[in-house]
């Protein structure tokens, strides 16, 4: 991992068109400021973690407790 | 074209069906062409089946069916995906659906993370709603029976 040190205002450039500024430093709290096109995606690490996780689970669910949730949906009658 | 996948056997894709992912799934980064299999025994849930990797396999469903009132800003994902142009009705909502603990009554639906896919293009994008209050672990089946 490349490691930098920045000061207040200071900017730090990825590729040609992303540009992250660092905006302020309050009690521990560090507030960035970021520049890129419409088509990058940026995510807080918890959210992307938390989609990663439910796309995982997704995947490895049984067959069979599809089918059983199927027939309680039927059951139930949500339509 | 035919996948054998093992948790639910043979699977016939079409190719003029097959939906691309640009950035892919989070978490799977790599697979990029998907296929959503709509079976009567699973309805309301579908599999959203990778054409890359015969043994990766999403379930998704209409988030409408369950969450009437579910709303996505498209804005982000259309300017992401380049999409403009492209009518309301060419874009479907899907969401993520996680049934890995075991117990059919408890699955749940990932509504901070909903599928787009463009039905006219043929390409979906899985957007992240970090700033709105849904549940990535949503219940889909009411606590009391309706």
């Amino acid at each position: 991992m490349l490691k930098l040190t920045r000061k207040v205002g200071e900017r730090i450039n990825i590729g040609d068109d992303i540009v992250i500024c660092v905006l302020e430093i309050n009690k521990g709290n560090v507030r960035l400021g970021i520049e890129a096109p419409s088509r990058v995606t940026i995510l807080r690490h918890e959210v992307f973690e938390r989609i990663q996780a439910e796309n995982l689970g997704s995947a490895r669910g049984a067959a069979e407790d599809l089918g059983k949730a199927a027939a309680i949906w039927r059951q139930k009658g949500q339509e | 074209m035919i996948l054998e996948n093992t948790r639910f056997g043979r699977v016939a894709i079409e190719p003029e069906k097959i939906i691309s992912m640009p950035c892919g799934m989070p978490g799977f980064p790599g697979k990029r062409r998907y296929v959503v299999l709509e079976r009567p025994e699973t309805w309301p849930f579908f599999y959203y089946q990778s054409v890359d990797d015969p043994q990766l396999a999403f379930v998704i469903m209409d988030p409408f069916l369950f969450e009437a009132d579910y709303s996505v800003d498209l804005r982000k994902c259309i300017a992401e995906m380049a999409w403009t142009g492209d009518g309301p009705e060419a874009l479907k909502i899907y969401v993520i659906v996680n049934a890995a603990d075991g117990v059919p009554e408890k699955i749940t639906a990932n509504l901070m993370g909903p599928l787009i896919v463009n039905t006219v293009r043929l390409e979906a994008h899985q957007m992240a709603l970090h700033k709105s209050s849904y549940s990535h672990r949503h219940p889909v089946f009411r606590k009391c029976a309706a």
